[in-house]
This record gives structure tokens, sequence and C-alpha cells, in this order.
């Protein structure tokens, strides 16, 4: 038993060369159906399984009918036919108000993004808060398994990864464009580009490198088959401009930065914060002691190796952790100024954040990005210390101290830096001996915090799907017909005795276009350099991105490589 | 761009809900929605040729969106959706029924370029040709009193009505030709007749003498557009020698010689050696042996050969035919030795007179060169003259049996070199009577029956048929293959990027070059492709070349451009 009435999706019954058909049209596939079925459907919305059963058994024998109903509990589990969830259909036309985002982010549960306390990692904390915000300005439907209403504007729907392509019809006519998040394993996300009819692609890129170049290349491999209309958002100047050297087209990444909860992240008397933490942890050289604070997960990853070394650099200071446990540090002997603090609640980190005199941030590993905690610290008016590396300082600007890091041109195991433990000490006892300084400092931090909203990450999102329409509607078709023929070398060249053949190559293109009409004004066939055709060629299927790769390796020369590629696309924008 | 793959419709069902239109494909389960163009092609596709489907919609639609329409759905089909890949043989044309040939002609603007002779055989070819096959050419007048009249033997199809020109003339080319016969020697609007699928493309190339110097281009240019339906005609052996010597793919390329037209000859050859003394006024054609000089050389150098053989060999009467050192378009006023007469036909009067000359001659000497005129050399071999031919490439065919070759070298650049001392002993030997003579004479007198204007057009209707057998082995089977994407891969250990490609699918890196030759070969033929890598790899500094010379990795035909997955 199936559980019958049940919401039917959107169907078309057909029949063909005498087999019966449903088409449906919420899942754009089609299903073949035995008679029995055909009539099952028919009563499917209104009657129980009882009723249908006693309507048919005068035409059909019980084990066609049972089959049937076995045959629709599969259909279902396949999510065809019958609406899986609410009846999303009614409650979607009379509350959206928004355009409609599809945030495609498989792997993860909708919910835990509505329940920020249980979400720890920096990514899917700033994603929650990201999204959020972002209900402000478009309505937000999340790839899943069943129909439902999650929030105001929030919304699972019953479209899976697998879905996505055949429904790429509905989807554009549906979604004003598709949010998602790079991660370098996933596959489902590459073949999607190949299709015209999406709606662009915003794909949210944290981890510009590490994973032994799995990250970059993943990244490249992104960029090469985007459409002209897709792009990445990077969480800071740092990583766009990183990744513009390994790109020749850096208009594909564009920086989306964090924002930070200037209501909740606020600076507070700071002896009282001090006393709370010593109440609660029971020592009072908190209190009387300057503090330094560590709010992260305990990892080797975290630079939490430094900061113990930090801790016996300087007896004179107390050093403060943050963070769900003290993980494999629990069973060392730590130095006596090094005191764990506890693992806090979300509400509970401005207060954590006061009890610090300075924080530092010393994350080694390549998909350092952002330090979402560096931003919270200086909202509460705590001077930050960072490495100099990857995107932090950039979010620091001159509101806290850079120390010095060594950087590696690639990564080792997880690493790609080391912030050198002598700058850091010496940066914090500069900071802590300088009353002024601090001062100046704080006051900049909190400042400069203000400036990071998530109101404004929202905003920018909304702008930058709006900017990839407009790339869409700049991008042209390549109908160009060109040949590669051999040619008779000059004069000049065969004195030279250029090479063993006899002859040398060029392309021709056409002036006349696949679609038979005149795109050129005169010759039937302008002369062209191989490279030329090859990249006009290509270009009929593949990318510019691509042709980008490939030109990069015909031609040695990388301007003469960027040249013949933007020359050849200025002949397919022209003659479009 | 139309695809030149064929298609066949999956069993499917189309139907309207709600004011949106879906084609089901009942194969794949998929449900595609299309539009009001796409669903009025698709209940055309499988019975109509596109350009059928484009002059029936184009009423209604705007002829981009139904292009754009068939591309959708042929891109469905590529993908697996709705539409099937076939490899089937197209229909066969009735043995009994004439071609009906499309001959688009831009004749006035290359006549002024072309010798006399060229313009003259092609205007007789054409005749010939009319017997066995329907010719039609298109016209596109403005208005229709400028609609052109049918031009002698062509008829001339008035396209009115195509707005403001649109459509160029190889779309009406699609139309209801069995095949199409170009002509024009300088690769205008014609090329775009190549992109027309299934349509069988004969072009043929003169050996004017005017055209050396762009002779190779023209020819290798043609090899490259061609597919393996089409047909490059040109009108002496020594031309498709030279063409596979310059390492182009001569397959499809036939050496069709044109007919030639004999007068009765007189038989009396002292009468025509004194017309010729008189004519010229030049005694020693009738003191001395007679050699007929049928010259094909780039007029500078050509002039100093002359000179340099007729000194050789001041006790022979030589008479140069060449169109180019003498008569209008002559680039400086040659003076040649005194045992020399050149002559060129440039009119009627001067074609009239020829034979006369060639009555005179005792032996024909030609080098087997592109700029020579080979309906010439058979001309003035008709009257039962052995020859000589000065050849890198062995006795031309066309006179086997009626003479014998020196060997002789020349380039592209027009420098003729052939030892003189070697072509005198020879020249001497060939005026002294001799059986071998009487037999070549004999030989020579037979090639005026051998090459007929009706032989040549018969020749080239032949050369269609040959381009049907195979247009029907043509489709290209289309595999499904792992959608290549390029890109570039970081490489930790070296820091460095280099190019290399991703297949969709298997999600794996593969092999760049067998990447690039497999994109290259959906839209272009073998050979262009094989063009393509040849280019890298003569530039030794590009990485790639590299790769493709340690695997010799280009393809040299169809089948080895496989995806290497």
């Amino acid at each position: 038993m199936i559980g019958f009435p049940k919401i039917l999706h959107q169907l078309h019954l057909f029949e063909e060369e005498g087999v019966p058909y449903a088409a449906d049209l919420d899942k754009a596939r089609v299903v073949e159906l035995s008679a029995v079925m055909l009539d099952i459907l028919k009563l499917a919305e209104t009657q129980t399984d009882d009723v249908i059963v006693e309507t048919l058994s005068a035409s059909y024998k019980e084990e066609d009918i049972s089959g049937a109903f076995e045959r629709f509990a599969e259909l279902e589990r396949e999510g065809l036919l019958f609406n899986r969830g609410e009846d999303l259909e009614r409650s979607l036309a009379t509350e959206s108000k928004w355009r409609k985002l599809l945030v495609a982010i498989p792997g993860i549960n909708v919910d835990s993004f509505f329940d920020i306390e249980t979400l720890s990692a920096g990514t899917n904390m700033a994603l929650a808060h990201m999204i959020t915000h972002l209900t402000k300005y478009a309505d937000l439907h999340f790839t899943g398994s069943r129909n439902r209403k999650i929030t105001d504007g929030v919304y699972e729907v019953d479209i899976g990864i697998g879905d996505l392509v055949r429904l790429r019809s509905k989807i554009a006519e549906t979604y004003y464009g598709i949010l998602t998040l790079h991660q370098e394993h996933d596959r489902w996300l590459l073949p999607l580009y190949r299709h015209p009819e999406f709606p662009p692609i915003l794909v949210q890129n944290h981890a510009p490198r590490g994973h032994g170049g799995q990250a970059i290349n993943s990244m490249l491999r992104h960029y090469a088959a985007m459409r002209d209309w897709d792009g990445f958002t990077a969480p800071s100047d740092y990583v766009r401009d990183f990744y513009s050297e390994y790109v020749w087209d850096p208009s594909f990444f564009n920086t989306l930065r964090n924002g930070v909860d200037a209501t909740l992240f606020k600076p507070m008397e700071k002896m009282v914060a001090k006393k709370e933490i010593a109440a609660e942890v029971g020592d009072d050289r908190i209190e009387s002691v300057p503090t330094v604070g560590y709010l992260s997960r305990v990892q080797s990853e975290k630079g939490a190796s430094v900061y113990v070394k930090l801790a016996e650099l300087n007896p004179h200071l107390i050093f403060l952790i943050a963070g769900p446990n003290m993980g494999r540090y629990a069973s060392r002997k730590l130095p006596d100024n090094l005191v764990y603090i506890g693992f806090h609640p979300r509400e509970r980190l401005p207060l954590i954040y006061n009890a610090f005199d300075v924080y530092c941030f010393m994350s080694m590993s390549g998909e350092e990005t952002f330090g979402l905690t560096v931003l919270e610290a200086m909202a509460c008016g705590v001077p930050p210390i960072v490495p100099n590396f990857d995107g932090v300082p950039s979010v620091v600007g001159d509101a806290g101290l850079v120390a010095n890091a060594e950087n590696f041109d690639h990564d080792i195991a997880t690493f790609v830096s080391y912030p050198c433990p002598v700058d850091f000490s010496e940066k914090i006892n500069t900071l802590l001996n300088n009353a002024d300084m601090w001062q100046v400092l704080s006051e900049k931090a909190r400042q400069r915090a203000a400036l990071f909203t998530w109101d404004k990450t929202a905003r920018r999102i909304v702008r930058l799907f709006e900017e990839l329409h407009q790339k869409k509607k700049l991008a042209n078709p390549n109908r160009l017909l060109n040949v590669f023929t051999p040619t008779q070398p000059s004069e000049d060249n065969a004195r030279r005795g250029e090479g063993t053949s006899p002859l040398q190559y060029m392309s021709l293109v056409l002036s006349m276009n696949a679609h038979y009409e005149r795109c050129l004004m005169r010759d039937a066939a302008y002369p062209l350099s191989v490279e030329d055709g090859v990249a006009l060629s290509i270009l009929k299927n593949h990318t510019t991105r691509e042709v980008e790769a490939l030109l990069a390796a015909l031609i040695p020369d990388e301007t003469q490589a960027r040249t013949t590629l933007k020359r050849v696309r200025g002949l397919i924008d022209g003659t479009a | 761009m139309l695809s030149h793959t064929r298609y066949r419709l999956k069993q499917h069902h189309k139907f309207e809900q709600d004011d949106q239109k879906y084609v089901a494909d009942l194969e794949t389960g998929d449900i595609v929605e299309i539009n009001d163009i796409e669903w009025e092609i698709l209940s055309r596709y499988e019975s109509q040729t596109h350009h059928q489907i484009v002059e029936e919609l184009k009423k209604d639609y705007k002829l981009t969106a139904i292009f754009d329409g068939i591309e959708r759905l042929e891109r469905l089909g590529k993908q697996g959706s709705l539409l099937h890949p076939v490899v089937e043989a197209v229909e066969q044309i009735d043995p009994d029924r004439k071609l009906k040939l499309l001959v688009p002609f831009h004749f006035t603007k290359e006549k002024s370029a072309l010798g006399y002779v060229t313009n003259l055989n092609r205007y007789q070819s054409l005749t010939h040709l009319a017997e066995f096959a329907d010719l039609e050419t298109l016209a596109f007048p403005e208005a229709e009193k400028e609609e052109v009249q049918d031009l002698d033997e062509v008829r001339v199809r008035n396209i009115s009505g195509a707005k403001s020109g649109t459509l160029m003339s190889p779309w009406y080319a699609m139309d209801g030709y069995d095949g199409i016969l170009l002509l024009s020697q300088f690769l205008t609007d014609d090329l775009s007749y190549y992109r027309i699928p299934d349509v069988p493309i004969v072009h043929c190339i003169e050996g004017d003498q005017r055209l050396q110097h762009i002779l190779l281009r023209t020819l290798l240019t043609l090899c490259a557009f061609q597919s393996s339906k089409d047909t490059l005609v040109v009108k002496a052996s020594w031309m498709k020698a030279w063409l596979a010597e310059s390492g182009a793919s001569v397959e499809n390329v036939r050496v069709i010689p044109d007919g030639i037209d004999i007068v009765e000859s007189t038989g009396d050859k002292a009468l025509a050696k004194q017309h010729t003394a008189a004519i010229f006024e030049k005694p020693i054609f009738v003191e001395k042996p007679t050699i007929g000089l049928i010259s094909g050389f780039e007029p500078n150098r050509g002039a100093a050969w002359i000179s340099e053989f007729a000194r050789t060999n001041p006790h022979l009467a030589i008479f140069v035919y060449d169109a180019m050192l003498v008569g209008a378009g002559s680039p400086s006023p040659y003076h040649p030795p005194e045992n020399v007469a050149i002559f060129n036909i440039d009119d009627e009067e001067t074609r009239a007179i020829l034979p006369v000359f060639f009555q005179a001659l005792d032996l024909v000497c030609f080098p087997a060169m592109p700029g020579t005129p080979l309906p010439i050399v058979l001309e003035a071999m008709a009257f039962g003259t052995p020859c000589i031919a000065m050849t890198k490439y062995g006795m031309p065919p066309e006179v086997i049996g009626a003479g014998v070759a020196v060997e002789a070298e020349w380039d592209n650049f027009g420098n003729f070199r052939t030892p003189m001392v070697k072509l005198s002993e020879t020249i001497n030997k060939w005026l002294q009577p001799s059986d071998t003579r009487t037999q070549c004479q004999g030989f020579a007198k037979e090639i005026a029956q051998r090459y007929t204007r009706k032989n040549a057009a018969q020749a080239l209707i032949q050369v269609f048929e040959e381009g049907f057998q195979r247009r029907i082995n043509d489709f290209r089977t289309e595999r499904t293959l792992f959608a290549p994407i390029f890109c570039r891969r970081y490489e930790p250990d070296t820091g460095t990027l280099r190019s290399s490609v991703y297949r969709l699918g298997t999600n794996r890196y593969d092999q760049f070059e067998n990447a690039l030759a497999e994109v290259l070969a959906d839209a272009h033929t073998p050979a262009e492709v094989e063009s393509v890598f040849k280019h890298f790899q003569r530039k030794h500094s590009t990485p790639i070349c590299d790769t493709i010379r340690a695997g010799n990795r280009f393809p040299d035909n169809k089948k080895s451009v496989t995806g290497g997955t």
C-alpha cells in the first residue's frame, strides 16, 4: 500500500503505439505505464488505496493492481510522478516577492544553515550568515529531495543534483541564478556549464590552494568550462589576485567579502569580560596579567603549535585558547601560562573576544582566505596580529599588526606557510607595551570591522548575478567557417630553407557563415594564421577559456598568445 | 552551423501543456521544452532536407531563428537526446536521368585574366557538357526586368525576392542539383559552395601560363576545401604529379585534358614550312628542321631559357608557342635569336593560322610544367609529330608512345633547367628517320581521336558519378565521446601550469593532442587536421611539437581520429 491520495506532479498522459505513458513535467521524465497504472493515476489525487483497489478490482487482477502499487512506490522513491513533501505550488505563487535563486550545495544539511549554533567551520558559518542576509533580496530554493518551506523566503525543493540538466529549461524560467559552492571533488557541476540554457552560475570559492594542487586544478577546470556568464566569488582581493596569476581573464573572479554582525560583536568593558572568564575557569591571572587570545580549532593547521611556542616565549603573559577542545594537545605538558577557556556558543563569543587584549590569528593552511574570527575580534575592538599570508592581511588593513611568515611556493601536506614565532612574539609585546598604540588600533579595528557587513555581502551577490546577466547578453555565437590549408612558401622563405617541408600552412575564413549569410564584406576567403584558425575553430564548441589553455600550449610567447585570442574573439563578436 | 552529420528522429511524442510545447524522447525518457519553431522543425525533420525546412518556415519565422532551432535540436542529438546520428546511404541517382548541374560563374571577371585559349576551351567544354547534363547557373536580379537570359547552353535560374540577398548563393545550390561544377580559378565566392553538405563538387583548374604564380596555392587550397565527395580536376598529368610532390593528398584529384579540334591536314609539310617561313620572314624554317617548342615558362626566365636553347642549336628552326612573350600583355619586348619565331593565339584569326605552323613541325618539344597548355601540345602533335617531353615526372601518360622524355628540373618560382647537350642529342637523334619515329608518328596522329571534347565531357560526368559513390561512404560516424575540456593544469612539483584536457564522464586528464585532433575533426577534414599538426610540428619551439613528433600522432585518416580515453 502506498498511501493515496497523493498530489501528482504536473503530468501529461499520452499513448504512443498502444503504450500509455506519463510525461512528468516537474521532473522532465517520461514514465511508461501499464493500463492499470494509468487507471490508478486517474484516481490517485482523490481516492485512498482501498477505494482504488475496490474500484479497479472489477477490471484488473489483484496481482496486477498490487504490482502497479509496487511500481508506483518505486517511482516515488525516484522522485517521479508524485509530489514529495508539501504542496509548494500554491505558497510559492502567493508568497514569492523576490527573484529566486537556486542554491545547490549537495551534501550539506539545509537546516544547518538556519541553526548557526551547530556550525563551527568558518566557511559554513560564513555561508550561513550570507544566506540569512540574502533572503532580504532573493528567495532561496535549496536543491533537495522534497518540497517544503524552511523559513520565510527559503525553501527546499525536490530538485536533485541529478535532475538539473533535464530540468534546465524550467530552471532557466524560474531562477535568476544558481548559487553554489566550489568543492574540488564535486563532479556534478562541471557538466552543467555545457548547457547554455542555465541561468548564470555563481560559484563561491573559499580555498584557493592546498591538497597537492588539487584545489587549484579543480578551479582551473571550472574556469575553463564556465560559460561567459558564470563566475567565481573569492572572499578577498588577495584570493582574486592569486587566481589572476593562473588565468588570463581575472574578471571571472569577484571579491565577495564576508561580513560581521556588529550588533552582536561589539566592545564591552574589558575588565568585566576578563573577570567573568577568570571566574569560569578559576584562574585569577586572567584579571591581572595582559591576555593574548586564540579562537579556533586547536590543530596544527590553525597554528596551535606556534601558539604554544608563543606562550613559552612569553611567560609574563597569559595565552588563552577558546576552541571545541584541546585535541592532541590535551595529552601534552603545556606551559603554565597557556589557559584553555572552553568552547562557547555563538552568543558568548563577544565576551570571549573582549577578554583578549590582543588577538592572534596564525593559520598555516592553504584554505585560509579571509579569517572571519579576525573580523569578529576587530568588531570587539581587539587589535589583531596576523601572519603576512594569503588573504588575511587585506582584511586587517592598518587596523592591526602583520607579522612575518614563511610562505611556501607550493603546499606541503596541508601547509603553505609558517608564521614566524619570534616576530609574532615581538609584535605582541610591542602592542601590549604601548597603550597609545593599542588604543589607536583598537579604535581602527572597530571602525574597519564596521565596513564589513553581511548585508553588503548579500547585496553584492545580487549585484554579481545582475552583472552575469549582462555578460550573458553580450555573449555571441561563433558561426564563422574556416579551413586549414597548406600553402606555397614565399620565395624568401624558400631560400632561407626553413624546415624540410616545402609547404607552409594557413587558415582561411570564409565570408559566408554557417547560416549562409555573407558576414564579411568582400573576398570569399581571408587568410589567417593557423593559430588564429585553430582558435576560431575551437571556439565553435568550446569556451574562450578553453582556447586560452589551447593557445598557451600552441604559442610559446604568452603576449602573442593573448593577442591571438583577443583578435579572434573580436572577429567572432564583430561578425555575430 | 548546419551539421554535416545526419540525424534521424528517435521515437518521440510532441505535446502541448499550459501553452508550453514539449517533446518526449521515448528512448531515453527525457522531456525537452521546445519553442514553436522547433516544433515545426521536428514535424518536418524526418521527411525534409534542411533546405526545404528553412524555405518553408521562412515565411513565418526569422531565418536566424530557424537555423538556431535546427542547431539546437542537432546539439541535443549530439548529446544523445531526440536525434540519433545515422550512418546510412543517401539515395542513389537514376543512371538514366541526365544530371542536373549547377555552374556558378563569374566569367566576365575572370575572362580578362585568362588566355584566349583557356577561355575558348572553357566555353567549348560547357557546350559539350550540355549534351550530357542540364546546366544551370544562378542570378540574383534586383528587379524582374533585370532578369538574366539563358547563356547559350546554360540555363539561368533567376532568384528573385531573396530578401536583400540575406542568403548567399550556396544556399540555393543545396536545392535540386546533382552536382556543382566550379570553374573559378581565383577562389572567389566559389569557395563557399564547399560548405554545402552532400552535393558533389567538381572544380576544374586550368594550367594557364598566366596563372602559374598562383596555381600551387589555388590547388592546395582547393584540396583543403574538398571533402571526399568532391573532386579537383586538373588539365594535365604533370599538374597532379606536381601537387603530389608538394605534399598534398591527391586522392580526389583527376586528370581530364581538354579536348582539341583538329583541322584537316593538308598533308604537305613542305608547303606548311614555306608558309611559316614567309609569315615570320625567316627562311630558316624552310632550310632547317623545325622544332615546335610549346612553352609554359615564367616569361622572364623562359625568355632566357629559349635564347640559350636557340643558341645551343643554331642548326634548328624553332617555333615557340608562348602565351606571354608576344602579343597583348607581354611583359617586355623579347628579341629572340634569329632562328626563333614566337607565336601566340589571341583571337580567331591567330587561332585559324596556328595549324599551318603545326603542320610544318618535325618535332614537338615541351616542358611538362603547369603553365604548359596540354591542348596546344596535343594539337601540335596531332598532325603526326613526335614529341620530347622535358619532365621530372616521367613521360606524361597523355603522350606515351608518341615520343620520349628528357629529364628536367624546375621549381615553383619558374626556374627551369635541363641538360642542354643531352637535349640537343635527343633532338638530333629523333629528327633522323627511324622505325621508332615512324611508330611515334602514327601514335601522334591518333591523338586527335583520343582527345575529343566529347570524351572530356563524358569524363567529367564520370567524375560526378564517382563523387556520388564516395558521398555514400562520406558519413562521419559520430561516437559519443566524453566531452573534452581544454584547461590548464597546475603541477605542484614544479609550480608551473601546462595545458591539458579534462574529460567529463571519465573525470580524468587526457592527451591534449588527441583531443585537439578529435575536436578539429568535428568540423574539418583529415587533411586540414593534418595541416594544423604539421604547422605546429614545424615550429620546433612549441611544446606540443615534441609530443607530436615523438608519437607522430596526427591523424592521417578518419579512423585514427580517436579519443584516447
